[in-house]
This record gives C-alpha cells, sequence and structure tokens, in this order.
C-alpha cells in the first residue's frame, strides 16, 4: 500500500471513529436526563446509557486503530457531483411535498433527476411520463392515497 | 396438524394468491436480474403496497419476490460478471466463465434448475424442522429471550468480516435508533424532541426502504454507473446433458445443505453461504483446478447454497422472530404490517398460516425454475434497460410507499435520512446488516431484560443464570464475540 493511499484509509477511520464517538457521548449523557431506574429496576435511561458506553468503548478503539494507521477502509467516492445533485433534487421534492400538484411536481423531478443521469430529453420526459402515470395509477387511484 | 396443512393449502390454493405470487415472482426475476436492483430493495420497496390486501395475498407477493429474486441474480452474474444481487456473489466465478467459453445458455440452464433445488430443499427444512424448534421456543421466557437477542446482536461481530469494530458500531446504531419513541415498560418518551411523530419509534419499513432502496441507487450510481459490460447475444443450449447432471449432483446437496445452515444464522445469508459452500464443494471436488474457470460443480454449489439459505433464513425468522438475512428482516416488518408476530408464538396460534408460508415458497420456487428456464433470453434483454431510468422508479417508488404506510410524511424523511446515512456507511465500509440486527433485537432485548429484572427482583445473576438455556446463550454470546478477534489474531 502506498502512503498517501494509507493516510486516506486511516482518515476515513478516523473520520468514522469520530462521528460514533460523538454519538456516544451524546447518548451517553442525555440518558443521564432520563430515569435510570423505577423501583429499584432500570429504567428508561438505562438502556441508552448502556449504548452510549460501548459506542464510546468502540469507537475509541477505533481511532486508536486509525492513529495506528492499521485501519484498512478508504472513502472513495466517484460521480461526487451527481450523488450530490440527486440528493439534494430528492431533499427539495421532499421539502415540497403536501404543497399540492403531486402529478406536475413529480413529474418534474423525474425530469430533471434523469437529467441529472445525463439521459436525453426525449428519453427523460418519456420515463418520467410512464412513471408518473404508473405511480398515480398505483397510489393516487389504485390504493386511494392521498398524495397531495 | 393435518387439517391446518389442509387450511394452509386451501388458502394459497386461491387465484388472487396465485396472481399475487405470479407478480411477485416476475417482479422478483426482474430486481434480481438487473444490476443495482436487489432482493431487498424489490421487498423493501414493494412492501407498503401489500398493506391494502389480505395477509397471504401480501405474503404471496413478497415471497414470490424473494424467491424470483434471489435465482435471478445469477442471470448477470453469468452473463456480465455483475451479481445481480449480493447472494450470486459465487456464482459470476465460474457462471462468467462459462458464459465467455459460449455456455452462457447452459450456465443460465444450471442456475434456474439448480436454485430450484436449492430452494425446495430448504423449503422441506423449513417444514420439518420449524415446528419442533418453535415448540422449544414455546418454553422461552423473558430471560431466554433476552439471551437469544443479545446472542444475535453479537453475532453481529461474526458476520462483519474484517470489520469487527465498524460491525459493532453500525449494531450500535441500530440499536441506538430503537430506543427512540415511548419507552416500552415505562411510557417514558425518549429522543422525541417534543414531537409527536416520534412517540411510536422510527418506522421500521421507511427505514429499510432506505438502507436497502435509496442507499443502493446512490452506491450504484457512485460505483457502478456506465461501467457494465454488454450480455452475449447467443446463449446456446440451456438443458444439461445426463453426464453433467451426474457430475453436479454432490455439490448440489452440498450447496444446499450450507446454504440451508448459513442461511439459518441471524444475519448471515446467502452471500455468505453461496462463497462457504463453493469453497467447500472445491475442497471435496477430485476437479479442483477448474473450480473459478467454469466449473460446473462449481456453479451448482453457488447456484444451491444462495438460495439454500432462503430457507434456512425463513426458519429463524418465523420460529425466533430473529432475521436470516436482509430479505427476511424487511419481511418481519411486513407480517408486522398485517398485525403477525414472527415468533414461536405463530407456530400456536396461526399454524395453517405457517403452511401457507410453507406452501407460497415451494410454488414460487417451481413458478421462478419455469420463468428462469423459459424467460432466460428475455431476461437477458432486460440488462439493456439504462439503469437511470430503474433508479428513478426506484427513489419514486421508495418515497411514496414509504408514505403510503401511515400517511406520514415523517415516515418520508425517515426514508430519505436512512438513505443517505446508509450510503455514506457503506462508502465508509461499515456494513449494514448489523444495523438492521440491532434495529429488530433491539426493542425485544430491552424489553425481556427488564421483564426478567422485574420476574428475579432486580437479580442480575440470578436473571443470567435463571435455566441452561439462558447460560447457553450467554456462552454462545462470548464465544461469538471472542471467536472473529481469535481468529483475526491468528491470521495476523
Amino acid at each position: 500500500m502506498s502512503r498517501p493511499e494509507s493516510r486516506v484509509r486511516s482518515r476515513t477511520d478516523l473520520v468514522v471513529g469520530g462521528l460514533f464517538l460523538v454519538l456516544g457521548v451524546y447518548l451517553t449523557v442525555s440518558a443521564t436526563a432520563l430515569p435510570a431506574d423505577s423501583g429499584g429496576l432500570p429504567g428508561a435511561g438505562f438502556f441508552p446509557r448502556i449504548i452510549g458506553l460501548v459506542t464510546v468503548l468502540l469507537s475509541s478503539a477505533l481511532l486508536l486503530k486509525a492513529l495506528r494507521g492499521s485501519s484498512a477502509s478508504a472513502f472513495v467516492l466517484s460521480h461526487g457531483r451527481v450523488i450530490g445533485g440527486v440528493v439534494g433534487l430528492t431533499f427539495v421534492y421532499l421539502l415540497l411535498w403536501g404543497t399540492g400538484f403531486f402529478t406536475l411536481r413529480t413529474f418534474v423531478f423525474l425530469v430533471l433527476f434523469l437529467r441529472f443521469l445525463v439521459q436525453s430529453w426525449r428519453a427523460s420526459l418519456t420515463v418520467a411520463a410512464v412513471l408518473t402515470a404508473a405511480i398515480a395509477a398505483a397510489f393516487q387511484y389504485g390504493l386511494r392515497v392521498s398524495l397531495e | 396438524m393435518t387439517a391446518d396443512l389442509l387450511a394452509g393449502l386451501t388458502a394459497v390454493l386461491q387465484w388472487e394468491v396465485l396472481l399475487f405470487l405470479a407478480v411477485g415472482v416476475v417482479l422478483g426475476a426482474v430486481f434480481g436480474s438487473l444490476p443495482g436492483l436487489t432482493a431487498t430493495m424489490g421487498v423493501a420497496v414493494l412492501t407498503p403496497l401489500t398493506f391494502w390486501v389480505s395477509a397471504e395475498q401480501g405474503l404471496a407477493m413478497l415471497l414470490g419476490i424473494y424467491c424470483g429474486a434471489i435465482p435471478a441474480g445469477g442471470i448477470p452474474a453469468i452473463l456480465i460478471n455483475v451479481p445481480g444481487t449480493p447472494a450470486s456473489i459465487a456464482t459470476s466465478w465460474d457462471g462468467y466463465a462459462l458464459s465467455q467459453k459460449g455456455q452462457a445458455g447452459l450456465a443460465l440452464g444450471i442456475n434456474a434448475l439448480l436454485s430450484a433445488v436449492g430452494q425446495l430443499t430448504s423449503i422441506f427444512f423449513l417444514a420439518v424442522a420449524a415446528f419442533p424448534i418453535a415448540s422449544f421456543a414455546l418454553r422461552f421466557g423473558p430471560a431466554e429471550y433476552f439471551g437469544l437477542a443479545l446472542f444475535g446482536i453479537s453475532l453481529m461481530a461474526g458476520v462483519s468480516g474484517e470489520r469487527v469494530i465498524k460491525g459493532m458500531l453500525a449494531g450500535m446504531l441500530g440499536l441506538g435508533i430503537a430506543t427512540v419513541g415511548l419507552d416500552p415498560m415505562t411510557a417514558y418518551p425518549r429522543y422525541t424532541f417534543g414531537q409527536s411523530e416520534f412517540l411510536d419509534g422510527i418506522s421500521f419499513v421507511p427505514v429499510m426502504i432506505g438502507l436497502f432502496g435509496l442507499a443502493e441507487v446512490l452506491i450504484q450510481i457512485s460505483d457502478r454507473w456506465g461501467k457494465l459490460d454488454q450480455a452475449p447475444s447467443k446463449l446456446g443450449r440451456i438443458w444439461p446433458a445426463w453426464m453433467e447432471w451426474k457430475r453436479m449432483l454432490p455439490s448440489t446437496f452440498t450447496g444446499a445443505g450450507i446454504g440451508t445452515f448459513v442461511g439459518a444464522v441471524p444475519a448471515a445469508g446467502g452471500d455468505i453461504g453461496s462463497v462457504i459452500a463453493w469453497e467447500q464443494a472445491r475442497r471435496l471436488s477430485r476437479n479442483k483446478e477448474a473450480f473459478g474457470k467454469g466449473s460446473l460443480e462449481g456453479l451448482a454449489a453457488s447456484c444451491s447454497s444462495c438460495n439454500g439459505a432462503i430457507g434456512g433464513a425463513m426458519t429463524t425468522m418465523l420460529t425466533l422472530g430473529i432475521p436470516g438475512d436482509a430479505v427476511s428482516a424487511v419481511l418481519i416488518g411486513a407480517l408486522l404490517i398485517h398485525g403477525i408476530q414472527p415468533g414461536p408464538l405463530l407456530f400456536r396460534d396461526h399454524r395453517a398460516f405457517v403452511f401457507s408460508i410453507v406452501f407460497l415458497m415451494a410454488f414460487a420456487s417451481v413458478v421462478m425454475m419455469v420463468v428462469g428456464l423459459l424467460g432466460a433470453k428475455p431476461l437477458a434483454r432486460a440488462l439493456r434497460i439504462p439503469s437511470p431510468w430503474l433508479w428513478a422508479g426506484i427513489v419514486m417508488f421508495g418515497a411514496i410507499g414509504s408514505y403510503a404506510l401511515n400517511n406520514a410524511v415523517v415516515d418520508v424523511w425517515a426514508m430519505f435520512v436512512a438513505g443517505v446515512v446508509g450510503f455514506l456507511l457503506r462508502k465508509a465500509d461499515v456494513p449494514l446488516g448489523p444495523l438492521v440486527l440491532g434495529l429488530i433485537l433491539g426493542p425485544m432485548m430491552e424489553s425481556n431484560l427488564r421483564r426478567a429484572l422485574i420476574l428475579s427482583r432486580g437479580d442480575w445473576l440470578g436473571t443470567l443464570t435463571s435455566s441452561s438455556i439462558v447460560v447457553f446463550f450467554m456462552v454462545a454470546t462470548i464465544l461469538s464475540l471472542l471467536l472473529p478477534l481469535l481468529k483475526k489474531r491468528r491470521a495476523g
């Protein structure tokens, strides 16, 4: 393994370990606000505290391993801009949920989604129309789910 | 027993149920044969649709997808060296080599036939072993269930391969998510942030749709977009010759047996089973050097084992309520939607329904065998559908399906967040299987531990040694946590 690659790998585990450490500390600390016991028996905060403590221990072990440079995973992201676009587009579509015009919103979302994935205008419009019709037929008219 | 068996069969032999089964198998074949669409994704995304039909009809479609997608996953593995589902990874080793030698049709035929053999063998195991296992599990009290859940969670380490710490961290994340909502014993709100939508906890099915639907689409865009080979246009003969049958017979049943056993281990699905079975078949073969270069025995072992895992996984899921693999984890959610709780009580209170599941799986296997044999060419052609079209459909059906379950926007957001987090975790090499285990087993472990402590009046030692079954699970838990570490140390 070359040195830069090894550094990328260690950094990935450092980030993962760091994030889980934050989660573990949060669970442990926030569990103190929950009743630790009820009538001498474990209460609502008992289990989250255990999970938090175990998470802190495991993430510390992962961090230690990453600092020693003995971790073996790398975060390799190809097509990052496309993925960011797809996630962003889906986020906006979900933000607009419940604002009406379901069919139109869905059609526009699908066209943009497919264009983001470098499909031609013709293919994007056709596939979006077919999918929108299929979803409306299945959920709105078939299962009578209110999507507006 | 006979009356329940007949009632189970009668419930399945309704034209609506059989229609749902056939539709499920065809959908499963499509999901399995298209790289990027998996059996778990198919079952997760389509589970919400079953909300509006009877339990038998819904289960018919979902089991059809399960039993259809796993064999169909072998089609792209054979034709373009890309496993359609993770379970068919070992199928590509010999299947693709056969395809390169101009025997793609024969490989597809073997895949269809021996997948059915693997499935039917494991379904027979389910039919024979499930009732005794369930009746044994009826003796379980809260302490035993706690022990079982703890053992199931400890397997997170074993199924995480080289990534033991990361697997356990993913499991902790699953356990953490499972604590959201009202405390199961005292109804005290936990991590609800004052939002009433979180009082019932995070819905399981939308999270699964996110983890195995949206996350998978993002992984596909990142890793496979524009990298797929073209399938060969000519397939050749499909049916194996008599001598070829004879040669494949031992590895077929070795594979089916190993697949069933591995499938029954919580969270260890067909992907692990098929690799172990392929390696075992290679060891036992007189023609070891042919493995990986187009060996019929290797292909037979991988096809029968990845499908054998289905019956094994269903046995564990139905009898103990613990998922054998990711698909059976989603199926737990589907059963709960219909008010059916998997576990030993299912075998006492709904025996006919259990038989219906066995018959549905057996019928689905046979239907898929026919679809696999007759539909090899059309399914090979389906590989030409551009992936972005499928991804768009998955994202949309996933979002609308999540919403349709409870008409709740919070479920759509749960799906979205689970999808993005699942994608980032997978890219960081954190396995998702333990997360699902934690999510399912967390509530079972917590509520049973606390119930057991109430019964023993807070006596921890007494609870953890209250019966030989609990002690067995405690020892098994310690061993399953220590063995991967010892193995790693020995290898290092």
